[in-house]
């Protein structure tokens, strides 16, 4: 049924369990048959209005982040006996995690809600309430 | 000297609260700068009947220094493999996004607002400029950096600034002697730069010693007094450098990300905050007809000279006005030229407030405008196919 499931990954501890209970659903759903494409997606995401130096400056450092962290979810998965795909995508994470559940026409989106509000959260919005309301396929919020 | 240690303690708190405000409110760091600048300036002179001391000597020199570095390293931005490939559409749409609001903003500043000749060129000039990052992120978002036509914006980009530096550095400096010694100078420092730097680094440089950071400001600040010698602006050389070494310099990640620690660390923080403190907000209240006036005539002539561009290119139709919307102005360029416009005299405090508000507010309007109306809803394909038919 589950043929790709993205997981929405930003490192913290929410983002873990949505990864961990990703992983749980693919190796059940996966039986005698190959289990769904589990694909990990981290999105850095520049300020507002930066400039190309501040800009630059903060998408270096978020990949090199991610790429630390993606590899050690590789090996977990592996040890599960689980293949994962990791990308790294530069934007707004709602924005990008829809146009990447679009594009690789993915079954479920799986991601962890941070409970952000405040006035980051007013001025550019929760990113699992803006993901659950425009995505293209299942959204699960791991709390 | 105690008083120098409490002055640099009080500026390097407004930095870190300025960095603590742009985290959690995920925005630029240059623009919380300007933003404490202001306010810090208008709390200190309420409460203590003081300044922050922007005029000190030392302040100059961190913030001229940070407004130098930066440029060098926003030049060194540059993909010079993409300019190759597409510098004739690169150089239409960059000429034309620097014209039409450089003419059209510098006319409504004379004509409507009846500025003095210099001060509306100079408002033309500061508002003339392109945020790269803007346009490089929405281009990302799209994964349209690697399509023809993001390659060419993004390289009109490039253009567009340049056009805005060479305004400040060449229309208000007198055409002297002196000039001729700068442009001759510039150009072989330039060629010279561009053969010798490469084989240097490679010979001498990666050590602990930061021999490149050493070589890279001697150049710098060599060309910057220059420049100023002859009465320009000490960035115009900037960009050019970094611009000239983008493929190599530009290109050593472990370089760059040194001089930003330097950059953003120390530098940028004197720059912003300065260029904050000298805002007015009374000066603001006083006038919001011309705030009104040059912040259309910014949104008006962008429009004018992007959007026929993108749909040269056959964009479908809110890609374009999208893309329209995020060409927003520079806030390093506009708050440069408003800044060298005031220290010249060119100026006035109140032009100079007002000036900064509209860089500010061309930024943030239309950033706020496009994210609420344009995203996420265009970024399905679907309905990017409806709007392609």
């Amino acid at each position: 049924m589950l043929k790709k499931i993205l997981v929405a990954f930003d490192g913290s501890n929410q983002s873990h369990k949505a990864f961990d209970f990703a992983l749980e659903l693919a190796r059940r759903c996966a039986g005698a048959e190959e289990g769904p494409e589990v694909t990990v997606i981290s999105v850095a995401q520049p300020p507002e209005l930066s400039e190309i130096v501040e800009m630059d400056a903060v998408i270096d450092n978020a990949t090199n982040y991610y790429k630390g962290l993606h590899a050690e979810l590789v090996k977990k998965a592996a040890e599960k006996g689980i293949k994962i795909e990791t990308d790294i995508l530069v934007g707004h994470p709602a924005d990008q995690l829809i146009r990447c559940a679009s594009e690789k026409k993915a079954d479920m989106i799986v991601m962890g809600q941070r409970g952000k509000s405040g006035i980051s959260g007013w001025l550019m919005g929760s990113v699992s309430k803006r993901v659950t309301t425009y995505a293209p396929c299942t959204v699960t919020v791991v709390k | 000297m105690h008083e120098v240690w409490g002055i640099a303690a009080l500026w390097l708190g407004l930095a870190l609260i300025a960095t603590l405000l742009s985290l959690w409110f995920r925005i630029a760091t240059a623009l919380s700068e300007i933003v404490v600048g202001t306010v810090a300036q208008l709390l200190i002179g309420a409460f203590f009947g003081r300044s922050l001391s922007a005029g000190e000597p030392w302040i100059v020199f961190l913030s001229g220094a940070g407004a130098i570095v930066l440029t060098f390293l926003a030049g060194a931005e540059l993909d010079p493999d993409v300019f190759k490939v597409k510098w004739k559409e690169a150089t239409v749409i960059g000429v034309i996004a620097f014209f039409a609001p450089f003419l059209g903003c510098a006319a409504l500043a004379y004509y409507l607002l009846g500025w003095s000749s210099q001060a509306s060129w100079l408002a033309g000039v500061a508002l003339s400029t392109t945020s790269v990052a803007v346009v490089y992120a929405v281009m990302l978002e799209l994964g349209l950096n690697k399509t023809d036509f993001g390659k060419a914006v993004l390289a009109a980009c490039f253009i567009n600034d340049l056009g805005t530096v060479i305004a400040l550095g060449l229309i208000f400096a007198p055409f002297t002697i002196k000039t001729v010694i700068f442009i001759v100078s510039t150009i072989v420092v330039l060629v010279f730069l561009y053969y010798i730097t490469p084989r240097f680094f490679k010979r001498y440089g990666n050590r602990p010693s930061e021999l490149e950071a050493k070589f890279l400001l001697l150049a710098l600040f060599g060309l910057g007094s220059l420049a100023i010698w002859s009465e320009s602006e000490a960035v115009l050389p900037a960009y050019l450098v970094g611009m000239v070494l983008a493929g190599t310099v530009g290109k050593d990640h472990a370089l760059i990300r040194r001089l930003r620690t330097l950059t953003f660390g120390l530098l940028t923080p004197f720059y912003f905050i300065r260029a904050g403190s000298y805002v007015s907000v009374s000066a603001l209240f006083a006038a919001p007809f011309a705030l009104f006036v040059l912040f259309m005539g910014k949104m008006l002539t962008k429009g004018i000279g992007v959007y026929p561009a993108t749909k040269l290119y056959k964009y479908a139709q809110k890609e374009a006005v999208y893309t329209t919307l995020l060409m927003s102005t520079g806030l390093t360029f506009g708050s440069i030229s408003a800044l060298f416009g005031l220290n010249h005299g060119i100026i006035t405090q109140a032009q100079y407030s007002i000036l900064v508000a509209v860089v500010i507010g061309s930024a943030v309007v239309p950033t706020l405008i496009a994210n609420a109306f344009f995203i996420p809803h265009y970024l399905l394909p679907e309905r990017k196919d409806e709007d392609k038919k």
